[in-house]
Formats: C-alpha cells, structure tokens, sequence
C-alpha cells in the first residue's frame, strides 16, 4: 500500500513538473517576440522573419523556390533602407512536406522566439501548424497553401495565394466555356489539396451545368499507376479530365500514363503543375504533354513592370526562371513589410491586426488585391498550358482570369 | 473487353515487378531464415547505379538498358557486404530476432546514406527513357514496348533462376543449405560461400526489377524501396516464403488484385484489398500458397 501511495505521489510530482515545463516553455518562448517588438521598432534593430518550406523530400523544388525569393525579397529590403529602418533577418526551416515535420519546424521557430512566420508551402503541411500558430498567437502568412480550410476569420493565419474554391471553380469555368458538358475527375483521396481541388471543382461544375461524369482516386500521392484510372475515363467517353495532383505525379507519371491508356482528351490541373516541364523524362515522346493546361497565380512571361523587374532580378541572381511559389513567397515578404510598417511595430498580435485590414491593397507581382475577412487574397488566375514538339516542354499563358464568370 | 485487357496487363507488368523483388526475398529467407527488410533498398541502390551510367552506356554508344549491367555489379557488391559486415557476424551471436531488427538497421541506413550523399541528396530525379517508346495495338488496347520488354525479361528471368536452383551444382548446394545446414557441412558444401552467392544474386535480381520499375515508372527517389519492398514482402509470403516458385505466384496475385481492384471496385482500395487477401490467405493457410504445412516435430 504504502509503495503504491509512493508511486502516486511521484507520478504526480512528474506530471507537475511536465506540465511546469511547458508553462514556462511556452511562455519562454513568448516573451522574446513581444519584447523584441515593444523595445525594438527603433531603427537600427533586426526584424526576425520566420520561413518554412519543403527543401528536401519529393517536392524540394518547392522549398528551394520558396527560400530563393525570400533571399532576393530581403535583400532587396534590406538594400533599401529595411523596415522602419531595421534590418531583416530570415532564419529557415525544413518541413520535408510531411506535416509532422512542418510542426517541429513551426515550434523550434516559435522557440527561438519568432512571431512572424512564412509558410508552409503545401496544403497539407500548413494545415498541421494553423491551430498552433493560433494557440500560440504567431503570424502564420502561407505563400501557397490553397485549400479553403486555411484560413478563417479572427486568426492568425494568412495567405498571399487564392483559395482552392476559386482555383477549382476556375477549371470548371474553363471546361464550360470550352464547351465541355461533361468531364471527369482522377484525384487523390488523401492528399487535402488533392481532395480540396477536387471538392471545389465539383461544386463549380453543378453551378455550371457540366456534368462530372466519371471520378476515380488514388489512396496516396505515393502511387505509380494511374493506368486504370484513365482507362476508365476513356471507358465514360469524358473529353476534359481534372487531375489535381503535383509536378512529381504529373511529370514522369500522369501524362504518360493516360496517353498510354488511350485518353486523348484535355488533362487539367492546378498551381501544382508548375515545375513540370524539369521532371519529364529524357527521350520519351513528350508531345504526349500538349492539351495539358492548368491554373498557376501568375505567368514570367506577363509584361507588367513589376513582372518583369522580379523576374529579372531573380534570373540575374539564381540563373533561372522564377516559378509561382517563388513569385508568391516574394510577395508575402512584401506583405509582412506593409504591416509591419502600417503597424509600426513587430508585435506577433499587432502585425496580425494589420494583415486583417480588408481595406489595405497589396501590390505584389501576383497581382494587386486585397485580403478578404478571413485572409484570403482576392485575385485573379492565369490559365496556362504545356506545349511540346521537340525535347523540351514549355509553358504558354492562355488566359488570365480576373473573376469567376456568372452561372 | 478492353477494359479487361487493359487491367490484365497493368497488373501483370506490376506483378511481374513484384514478383521479382519477391525472389530476392525468398532467397535469402529460405537459405538462413532471415527477412532481408534491406533487399527494397537494394532497388533503390541499383535505380541510382542507373541514374548515373545511362550516360555513360549512351555515351559508348550502346542502350540504355545495357547500364543494368553497372547495376547488377552495385546491387551484387552492397548484397554481398551487407551479409559479410553485418548479418554474418550477428547471426553467430545473437538470436533470430536480432538479425530482424539488424535488417530493419541496414535499410534505413541505406535510404539515409544515399540521402546523405551529395550526387543523389533527398530529392527524386527523373530517368530517361529506357526502352524504345510506341507500341502496338491489340483489340483497341495500345501494348508499349515497355510494358512488353517488362513482362518478358521478368518471365525470362524467373525461368532461368528456377532451372538454376534445379539443375546447377550452386543451385544444389543453395536448397540443400536451405534443407539442412549441418547435414550440408557434412555432405563437403561451403556454406558461408553459398549463402553469399545467394545474397550476391538476390541483390543482383533486384536491380533487374529497378530496371523494369524504372522503364515504367521513371521516378527515382531514396524511399522508393519502401512501399515496393513491402508489397513484395507480402508477395513471397502470400506464395510461400522460401519457395522460388511461391514467389513467382504471389507477386502475380499482388499485381492482378491490386489492378483489378482499382478498374472494377475502388481506385482507391488496391492496397486495402492487398493485404486484406494475404490476412485471408494466412488465416486459411499459414505457411502460404505453395508452401507445406511442416508439423512440429516432438
């Protein structure tokens, strides 16, 4: 009786002591960002931004994209005085876009006392750290995690991308005015921005009166055979088949494979695509990518000035194009400097009350808009396809949608 | 009908691909009892031998395919030294279970290895095209020469393995290790030399199997042995583990179930219906499809 009373008093005084750790864990943690932002709006100080992006695992094209920038963001920044005359400082983190990840990441970036944080680049990871950046009351600002439930209203969570309802329904719009009555969808089942994709576009095709006439899915992004889903397609006599997936899938997968199958319809998707054209594969037929069109957040080859300066900037720099994630990871470093500014502090909750302003306007390369009451971008999309004759895919702008047309 | 030809070839080609990766399996497991949970990794190192001597085998002017040869080279040597470095010297000490665990060590040190080193990094590259591209087309179904070259060299291959394991000294000497090892001592066979030449041509097989993953399913990345270790894993126990031809069997049945699931009940299910029918398998017959139900003996 006696050991046992032993054991409950010391387990006791082990969960007392956990849970002090995590008091003062967190409130460790909370302290530097709120002091740093009372003492230091001063010029002269160092403003802490926080980034996380996948820049290993199977979608590193996004994180390098993400950090590159960042990097030309900052130094442009920082080359022209910083923000209120303090320096930036960017201190990175890898989320190897597996969600468990991307929460580590957060919270080591919370723990070294970041209140400003950009990312995740991915749906799925940024869905896994909204609630934290919430309970911890961290400025949360994804470039490019589109799916509807990301953000809501009276949180901490923004977005410098449109959301999944106005990206699907883009598509359907599209198909309609195509003339296509009736099409298909193949997506995955476990993917949120698969899934997210696929749930607006259906919606969107009732609106519009195009029938979804055959779906098909994939329990995972891990996947290699997409054979028997198009096959199917074929089989329902659908001409226009929506295929949300990423550049990975799409690349040496998707494309080949329902070619293969005897589809010979349009394949479209979403952001996910960009980056496709470096992951075909050498020597096979590649025109097998023609009639691939998808929505991106904006096109390198727009002539507007604040387009071309970018993309200039970032080709004399990193040597290469600029992709969508990149362009919307400079524009949220933007964003943040705009509040920052408006809020004349770096305080987590003061820069929050600034990004929530539906009334301020964003002049960013993806475009001019505005923040809705839950955080959400109000934008326009370019529409855009792959061509290919030779050894190389290449990207063409086909259209750029400003707002979703009437029923 | 179309349809039905269509899924019968996606899920022999994939069956094919599972039922060699099966092989190395069983190999190892009926010669010393272990589950080589490394050999999915084997694909993965013998994918980026590939990655890195396409060029070189274009280079002189010779296919693609040819680099496989690079391959079987790198999978054989890294088969070879996982036995000699690290389940030699744990069987002799430690338990059954300690070489389990021991495999389970060597494939994650694998995967985090080519992670490690700068030329592969964690990210998936695209191979190039290995066989020719096109195809022809029977009964409205479009057959790519890769899918053919896929289903015919796996064939081949397991024919000549099981006429091997039947007809060839080495062959001899592997199943009578596999029988009785002490008795195998005493008959004058070399049984540590045989156990590394099974592991030398398991590993070897298994680079022919990255090959055909490759020709299909171009993507190559350091986990890409996980998933496809597995099924295969579950394919030489649903046909037997331990019996050359179970494996065989059982990579089919993985391949067929899985595309016939995806083309006639969910898309989405393949995998669940996959192990639902090994679960179902077992609890009907334990030691497998092919294998014999081998009573204790007292």
């Amino acid at each position: 009786m006696k050991k046992k009373l032993a054991c409950l008093l010391l387990a006791a005084c082990m969960c007392l002591s956990l849970a002090a750790c995590g008091g003062s864990g967190s409130a460790a943690s909370a302290t530097p960002a709120a002091s740093d932002a009372a003492e230091t709006p001063a010029a002269g100080g160092e403003i802490t931004i926080g980034t996380i992006s996948p820049n290993t695992g199977s979608l590193a094209a996004y994180g390098s994209a993400v950090t590159t920038a960042v990097d030309l963001a900052v130094e442009e920044i920082n080359a022209a005085g910083g923000i209120n005359g303090s320096q930036v400082k960017i201190v990175n983190a890898d989320d190897q876009f597996d969600p468990t990840e991307c929460l580590n990441a957060f919270n080591s970036l919370v723990s070294q006392g970041i209140g400003l944080i950009i990312g995740s680049v991915t749906s799925g990871c940024t869905s896994a750290i909204t609630d934290a950046a919430n309970e911890e009351q961290v400025c949360l600002l994804t470039p490019s995690a589109t799916a509807d439930s990301i953000t809501t209203v009276d949180d901490y969570v923004f977005r410098a991308c449109y959301a999944d309802s106005f990206q699907g329904a883009i598509a359907a719009a599209y198909a309609k005015q195509s003339g296509y009555t009736e099409v298909g969808v193949v997506y995955c089942a476990a993917d949120t921005y698969s899934k997210g994709l696929y749930d607006s576009f259906n919606t969107a095709c009732e609106k519009y009166g195009v029938t979804v006439k055959a779906v098909e899915s994939t329990a995972s992004l891990d996947v290699q055979d997409y054979t028997n889903q198009f096959a199917s397609m074929v089989k329902a006599g659908v001409e226009f088949v929506y295929a949300p997936y990423y550049y990975d899938v799409i690349g040496p997968y998707i494309v080949t494979q329902a070619r293969a199958a005897g589809y010979k319809g349009i394949i479209m998707g979403a952001d996910g695509y960009d980056s496709t054209p470096d992951y075909v594969v050498d020597g096979a037929d590649l025109s097998v990518f023609n009639d691939v069109y998808w929505t991106n957040h904006y096109d390198p080859a727009d002539t507007s000035d604040k387009v071309q300066s970018f993309v200039k900037a970032y080709e004399a720099k990193f040597g290469a194009t600029p992709n969508a994630i990149s362009a919307l990871a400079y524009d949220a470093v933007y964003m943040y400097k705009q509040a920052i500014e408006k809020a004349a502090s770096t305080d987590a909750t003061a820069v929050r009350d600034a990004l929530a302003d539906t009334s301020a306007v964003y002049t960013g390369v993806t475009g001019t808009f505005s923040l809705d009451a839950s955080g959400t971008p109000t934008k326009g999309a370019s529409i855009i396809s792959f061509t290919s004759e030779g050894t190389t895919v290449t990207t063409k702008l086909v259209d750029v949608v400003k707002e979703l047309p009437q029923a | 009908m179309s349809t039905f030809i269509q899924t019968l070839i996606v899920g022999l080609r994939l069956g094919s691909i599972y039922a060699l990766v099966a092989l190395g399996y069983t190999m190892v497991y009926g010669i010393i009892r272990l589950i080589n949970f490394a050999h999915g990794d084997f694909i993965m190192v013998g994918g980026y031998t590939m990655i890195f001597t396409i060029p070189l085998a274009l280079a002189m002017g010779l296919p693609a395919w040819t680099s496989v040869v690079f391959a079987i080279l790198c999978c054989a040597l890294v088969g070879m030294t996982t036995e000699l470095v690290a389940y030699r010297p744990i069987r002799k000490k430690g338990t059954s279970m300690t070489a389990l665990i021991t495999a389970i060590a060597v494939s994650m040190l694998l995967e985090n290895l080519a992670q490690a080193i700068p030329a592969i990094g964690p990210n998936p590259v695209v191979a190039s095209q290995i066989f020719s591209t096109g195809g022809f087309s029977i009964a409205g179904v479009t057959m790519e020469w890769t899918t053919v070259s896929t289903i015919v060299i796996s064939a081949v291959v397991m024919v000549v393995l099981y006429q091997f394991t039947q007809k060839t000294k080495l062959g001899r000497a592997m199943r009578c290790v596999s029988e009785d090892k002490e008795a195998s001592i005493l008959m004058g066979i070399n049984v540590n030399r045989t156990i590394v030449l099974t592991f030398a041509i398991g590993s070897g097989l298994s680079a022919v199997a990255a090959l055909m993953y490759m020709a299909q399913y171009p993507k190559v990345y350091t986990t890409m042995g996980m998933m496809l270790g597995l099924k295969a894993f579950v394919a030489a126990v649903l046909g037997g583990i331990g019996i050359i031809p179970g494996a065989m069997l059982g990579g089919l049945i993985i391949g067929l179930v899985e595309s016939f699931t995806t083309s006639y009940v969910s898309s989405s299910m393949a995998d669940t219906f996959v192990f639902l029918i090994l679960i179902i398998v077992l609890i009907i017959k334990p030691a497998g499809i092919l294998g014999k139900n081998v009573g204790e003996k007292v």
